[in-house]
């Protein structure tokens, strides 16, 4: 809360000094005393932490690495190539994220399955983060809901600039997704076994109409759910 | 009951169609199209009548090289003579005298809007996969005639996905509209009817007969024809999304016709030839054996000079490059022991130099020509030899006084110990075998590649093909065609002539050109009238796409270069500027 001061002159009390000086005094120490000897609350949800009153300090600021706090629902994270069922990418190798990338940042490199019904697959599917302005614009444009920043992470930091050029085997990671119209789906595909593929049938959902439907957000993925969790493991190191 | 009454005199004549109008210009037929009035000769087919004056009428089974089937129904439109108000198939109706046709009421969009979602009931809506994405009409008709979601709610047919068909198309069965444009192609172009529909209403399909691939020598056609993304080159296949690329107009140097093509370029590297139209040449085709041709354009070159051969080999500083080959040459100058080996495949400019810098600098009087060996040859349009520009050696080679002799007197010069040092404008030549007979002499060669002469340089100048260079070739009637350079030298490789302009340089004659159309400008006239009403200029100016325009900003820190990115080239930025077609 900001201090307010009154512009008028000094009353008596003030113009004597000493006893405004030992005032002073008298609120720093409860102040200090205060941050040092009582409690502070370790809720992870900041905004919702208890300060000042009987039994919490004042000090709200966080003990980074121990507790961290959840990022916003704006805050989409690292990109990842969404996978399939059988663990191969979803991506297709259109270029629709490469072209609509305003960063220019994405690089592949389109290759053809011998076997599947979808005859095309990046061989190599390269991101350069250092570049990418977080745009989202080649999540929005992906026709096949196979690149997502729904990861909620950050980008690691690293020491070279080599390491933040991610590829993809380290952008292909998360829960797999299917809908009801995926190719291989629908034509079966030799590396996803007969079972299997009647499961995913059952599980699939029909396409999204926006990029950003809730159907297209990782199933389980939600803030709240990751305060939830840092704030059990919270308790959990606390006992 | 009632005798029937039999009329005793024929009732009146029912009022037949009005007598057709007298003609508003005679031997012209006059018609209005949307309000436009159109005169074109008799038969003229009202898609082109509309075209003439700007109306776009959208189609897919029509093209105006192959026969009129009119079976997609995309071309309907009102016709005031159409009986009983029916639409008619704009491709196949000729205009009349006085017909009003009306390609945009509600009837005729309607009738697009569904003939749309007819033909993509069944399609796979492979976009995303497709090579064609960019280059579709079922997208771009998609988008300006239809826009409507689809409502099928059972599963579309399937059928093959990836049938090759021959060496050079592979085709997805399910993407096809059944246009029956490439087996109509295959009958009445190629003359070979190797493709045809099998099988009735949506389970049909395009096939070849059991057991005969289609592997006509004209059968990539069909991909450039085929208005959906069914037939796919196996070449081209995945390689690259065409709206990345750029297209310079160039000429295939795949044999002496020089069909007109479009080369598609992205970052320096030529992907694909397209045929481009040009009815005195190729019309709008191209063979097999050309679409492939561009190979040599991206592997294998040599990008900088090098001295010695085999183990010995060093590397050339550009600078000095031209004052070795220059001192190599010298002494079987004076000796009188040296010939000139000319390669067809060059341009008519790096000739022209060629033959300045051979007859004045190198003071010979004859040229021997070399080029690729002969390969096969059909009535339509490959020739048999495989050179672009061999009527442009002879043209250059007669403005200079030089008599044009065949390689196999070169050989037979060399092995007589005539001649002893050699040099090599263009390493092509039609014999490996004699080649390397020809290894025991001193030899500077310019070459684009690093195989048979150019092995057995002393002295080799990386010299840079017609991808990037602007010049002109002369096919074998004689007719001068101009190619564009589609990007810069790379490495540093520049075009014959301009390596032979340096080497005349340091043979001391006043030699300095900064483009193609310098040496065109200043050595052309040389050749008098034989090239006709050429101009150098003259290229057409319509038909070259600009691609997605590469970020000025290269990957000078080591980052992986993203796909539009320009890596920067070894290239001086002085010499890309005098090397560019604007400056
Ligand atoms: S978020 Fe934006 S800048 Fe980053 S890769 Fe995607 S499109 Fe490019
Ligand atoms: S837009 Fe999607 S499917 Fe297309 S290349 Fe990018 S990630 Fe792959
Ligand atoms: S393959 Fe292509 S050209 Fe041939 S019928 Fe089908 S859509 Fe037409
Ligand atoms: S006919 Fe000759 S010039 Fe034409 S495409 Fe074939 S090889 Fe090239
Ligand atoms: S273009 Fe007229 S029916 Fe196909």
């Amino acid at each position: 809360m900001p201090y307010q001061l009154e512009n008028r002159p000094p009353d008596l009390r003030e113009s004597m000094y000493f006893p405004e000086i030992i005032r002073g005094i008298g609120t720093i120490t409860k102040h200090f005393l205060k941050n040092l000897f009582f409690s502070r609350d370790a809720n992870p949800d900041i905004l919702a932490r208890k300060r000042g009153g009987f039994g919490h300090s004042d000090n709200v600021t966080l003990q980074y690495p121990e507790e961290r706090a959840p990022y916003a629902p704006a805050y989409r994270g690292l990109h990842r190539l969404v996978p399939r069922e059988d663990g191969k990418p979803r991506c297709v190798a259109c270029y629709m994220c490469a072209t609509i990338c305003p960063a220019q940042c994405i690089y592949i490199e389109a290759a053809e399955y011998p076997d599947d019904p979808v005859e095309k697959y990046p061989a190599k599917f390269v991101i350069d983060e250092l570049r990418c302005i977080v745009c989202g614009f080649c999540v929005e444009a992906c026709p096949k809901d196979a690149i997502r920043m729904d990861s909620g992470e950050h980008t690691p930091p690293s020491y070279e600039r080599s390491a933040q050029i991610w590829d993809e085997k380290r952008l292909l990671r998360g829960p797999p997704v299917s809908y009801q119209y995926d190719p291989w789906l629908r034509r079966g595909s030799p590396s996803i076994p007969p079972d299997k593929l009647e499961e995913m049938r059952a599980r699939a959902k029909p396409f999204p109409t926006v990029a950003t439907d809730e159907a297209s957000q990782t199933p389980g993925f939600s803030v709240r759910a990751l305060a939830a969790e840092a704030k059990d493991r919270a308790q959990a190191a606390r006992k | 009951m009632a005798e029937e009454k039999k009329p005793d005199a024929a009732p009146p004549k029912p009022p037949g169609p009005p007598a057709p109008p007298p003609p508003k210009n005679p031997g012209f037929v006059t018609a209005i199209v949307d309000g436009k009035e159109v005169v074109v000769k008799p038969g003229t087919t009202v898609i082109e009548a509309a075209k003439a004056v700007g109306i776009d009428i959208p189609y897919y089974c029509y093209h105006k090289r192959l026969s009129i089937a009119a079976n997609c129904r995309m071309c309907l439109v009102e016709m005031s003579n159409a009986p009983g108000g029916k639409l008619m198939p704009a491709c196949q109706m000729p205009v009349a005298e006085g017909v009003t046709v009306k390609t945009d009421t509600p009837r005729v969009k309607d009738q697009q809007r569904a003939t749309l979602e007819f033909l993509l009931l069944n399609h796979p809506v492979d976009c995303s996969i497709c090579d064609q994405a960019g280059e579709c009409k079922l997208q771009d008709y998609y988008m300006a005639y239809d826009r409507q979601p689809s409502r099928l709610d059972v599963p579309k047919v399937m059928k093959g996905k990836r049938v090759e068909l021959g060496p050079t198309v592979t085709l997805d069965q399910e993407r096809c509209i059944l246009c029956t444009r490439c087996v109509r192609f295959m009958r009445e172009v190629a003359e070979n009817p190797q493709l045809g529909v099998a099988q009735r209403g949506n389970e049909s399909f395009i096939t070849t007969f059991p057991g005969q691939p289609l592997d006509d020598k004209y059968a990539g056609n069909v991909v450039d024809i085929c208005p959906v993304g069914a037939l796919t080159s196996t070449d081209f296949r995945f390689r690259g999304r065409v709206w990345f690329m750029s297209s310079a107009r160039s000429v295939c140097t795949g044999c002496a016709r020089g069909c007109n093509t479009f080369l598609d370029y992205l970052n320096d590297v030529t992907y694909r030839y397209r045929p481009r139209e040009n009815d005195a040449v190729n019309e709008e085709w191209m063979c097999d054996d050309g679409r492939t041709s561009y190979k040599y354009l991206n592997a294998g070159r040599v990008l900088v000079a090098r001295e010695g051969r085999g183990a010995n080999a060093q590397p050339l500083p550009r600078k000095v490059a031209p004052r070795r080959a220059a001192e190599v040459l010298l002494p079987h100058v004076a000796a009188g022991s040296l010939a000139v080996l000319l390669s067809p495949v060059a341009s008519l400019e790096d000739l022209l130099v060629a033959c300045k810098v051979a007859k004045e600098g190198l003071k010979v009087g004859e040229v021997y020509a070399g080029g690729r060996a002969d390969g096969w040859q059909d009535d339509f349009l490959k020739r048999a030899d495989e050179n672009p520009n061999r009527k442009g050696l002879e043209l250059a080679a007669a403005a200079y006084g030089l008599a044009v002799r065949p390689f196999a007197d070169l050989v037979a010069a060399a092995g007589a110990g005539k001649v002893k040092g050699l040099w090599a404008v263009g390493t092509e030549v039609p014999d490996a075998k004699a080649a390397e007979k020809l290894g025991a002499l001193e030899i500077v060669a310019q070459s684009y590649g690093d195989a048979a002469l150019a092995q057995h340089a002393a002295v080799l100048l990386p010299a840079s093909p017609h991808s990037e260079m602007d010049g002109t070739f002369v096919n074998f009637e004689g007719r001068a065609q101009r190619f564009e350079m589609a990007y810069f030298p790379k490495g540093e490789s520049r075009p014959h002539w301009a390596l032979a302009a340096e080497l005349g340089a340091a043979l001391g004659l006043p030699l300095a050109f900064a483009s193609g159309r310098e040496v065109f400008a200043a050595l052309g006239p040389q050749l008098g009238s034989a090239l006709g009403d050429f101009a150098w200029d003259s290229l057409p100016s319509t038909g070259s796409r600009l691609g997605i325009v590469p970020l000025a900003a290269g990957t000078v820190d080591g980052r992986l270069p993203g796909n539009r990115d320009r890596v920067p080239s070894e290239t001086t930025e002085d010499y890309r500027r005098a090397m560019s077609r604007t400056s």
